[in-house]
């Protein structure tokens, strides 16, 4: 995003809007750190300049910086996997493609969130130990057209140092695992240099319990009363 | 919309706080979906205690001035419908429609695991897959006070600001801003029409009567 000098008038009415914080005035002129903002346009959706100063300006279609707006603004698609947003369907449509079966369970790592944003390099320590670890990663992410081939867990030169709003590191592991998985990520997840929520997706028992909540308790993880859940009405055929 | 399982908050904190999302999968009932997620929509317009919806491709929220008819009119080239409830009887009866409607379309809903737990049981539903947050990690030290986080994290894609929320408790807590006002404003970055303005509001109307000048008030 950018602000035309030309037609600002200093009014600050979309500095608080930047999730980021990169809308600054010095000397009466305002402007968009560059390195910082990670193009969401969040600034330009509030709708809250007067003059229609702020802009998105060609280079922010462009690569590398085109990722920026990808993995910020869900109105923008990613051509890779022909949707918007920053994950997968997840377990959001488990009940019909069955991608977390029984006896697995599914991880994210989002990169950024809450509220930190996230440089592209920040992936690369944890998607190295991932790549180490005998888990199952998720390639149908947007993050993946963005990493080196074939995987090393570095990110592809000219995205490094790219800022999203966040991203995500999506994998499967088996539930044997758990222990082993969460034991190994923890001091992997602390050395990063921005936040990271993590997310761990499992399937309910047929008794509608949820068994992983009092492993994940024995080891000692916080988790929090409420979840997303997908309530099992979905169905693999939909009528024309 | 992936980062639903981490709205922040403790058990008496999100009582009023439930959301919802009918997803297509674009490997199995994506194509063709539109109508059935109309269908979804009309279902969910019903409910009196439907907060807020909206989504991405229609690129704002009813907060933010989408009309339903506008709403129905982008489903074609969309694959989800989403919004919030601040009560969990709106939530059974949404499930109750929905189950009767059969639109094969999968069902998310985000609020308290046990309360959502004890009404599928009650509608004879069975919970598939659970997504559980394990937490925030790495620089913590980053991270905003709790109570903005309460409010920034009931956006699914991180568009509320932390500087934004925190303008708007400061201007709720010197009088100078309603409530109302301030969930109002706080809800107009998110397009996808989770951020619950009825939890948002309760947050101000907190922090105001807990200030010096709402004690005095």
């Amino acid at each position: 995003m950018k602000i035309d000098p030309e037609k600002c008038i200093a009014c600050l009415e979309c500095v608080d809007f930047c999730p980021m914080k990169c809308i600054a005035e010095q000397d009466d002129v305002v402007s968009i750190d560059q390195d910082e903002c990670v193009d969401c346009g969040v600034c330009l959706h509030a709708g809250v300049c007067p003059t229609d100063a702020l802009y998105m300006p060609e280079e922010s279609m462009q690569y590398p910086r085109a990722i920026r707006a990808q993995f910020s603004d869900p109105g923008v698609w990613h051509p890779s996997t022909n949707q918007g947003g920053r994950g997968t369907e997840e377990m959001k449509t488990n009940d019909v493609t069955g991608r977390f079966r029984r006896g697995e369970y599914g991880m994210a790592l989002e990169f950024g969130r809450p509220g930190t944003g996230a440089r592209m390099s920040d992936l690369e320590k944890v998607l190295q130990a991932l790549i180490r670890m005998d888990v199952e990663l998720e390639h149908d992410n947007a993050v993946f057209a963005f990493l080196e081939e074939p995987l090393t867990g570095k990110v592809k030169p000219e995205f490094r140092n790219e800022k999203v709003l966040s991203a995500i590191l999506e994998f499967k592991i088996r539930e044997e695992q758990l222990e082993e998985i969460v034991r190994q990520l923890r001091p992997v997840l602390a050395e990063v240099d921005t936040v990271v929520s993590w997310g761990l997706a499992s399937r309910f028992a047929e008794d509608g319990t949820l068994p992983v909540r009092a492993r994940l308790e024995a080891l000692g993880v916080p988790t929090r009363p409420n979840a997303k859940i997908n309530m099992g009405m979905g169905r693999p055929i939909v009528e024309p | 919309m992936s980062h639903a399982l981490h709205r922040h908050g403790t058990v008496e904190q999100l009582q009023n706080d439930y959301t919802f999302y009918a997803r297509a999968s674009r490997y199995v009932n994506r194509e063709g979906c539109g109508p059935k997620l109309r269908k979804i929509l009309s279902i969910a317009l019903e409910e009196k205690n439907l907060v807020n919806y909206g989504s991405s491709q229609a690129g704002k929220s009813f907060k933010a001035g989408l009309k339903p008819d506008e709403y129905a009119a982008t489903l074609d080239k969309a694959y989800g419908v989403a919004g919030c409830f601040s009560d969990k009887e709106a939530v059974r009866s949404l499930l109750k429609k929905l189950k009767e409607a059969e639109t094969g379309i999968s069902i998310v809903i985000s609020g308290l695991i046990d309360e959502i737990v004890k009404i599928a049981r009650d509608l004879d539903l069975k919970p598939h897959t659970a997504f559980l947050s394990l937490g925030v990690h790495g620089k913590r030290s980053l991270l905003p006070e709790d109570e903005v986080q309460q409010v920034t994290t009931m956006c699914g894609h991180g568009m509320v600001s932390s500087k934004l929320t925190k303008v708007v408790m400061e201007r709720v807590k010197a009088g100078k801003m309603t409530p109302e006002k301030g969930a109002h404003l706080l809800a107009q970055p998110c397009p996808c029409g989770i951020f619950n303005t009825d939890r948002c509001e309760a947050i101000l109307k907190e922090l105001k009567e807990n200030s010096p000048a709402g004690a005095k008030s």
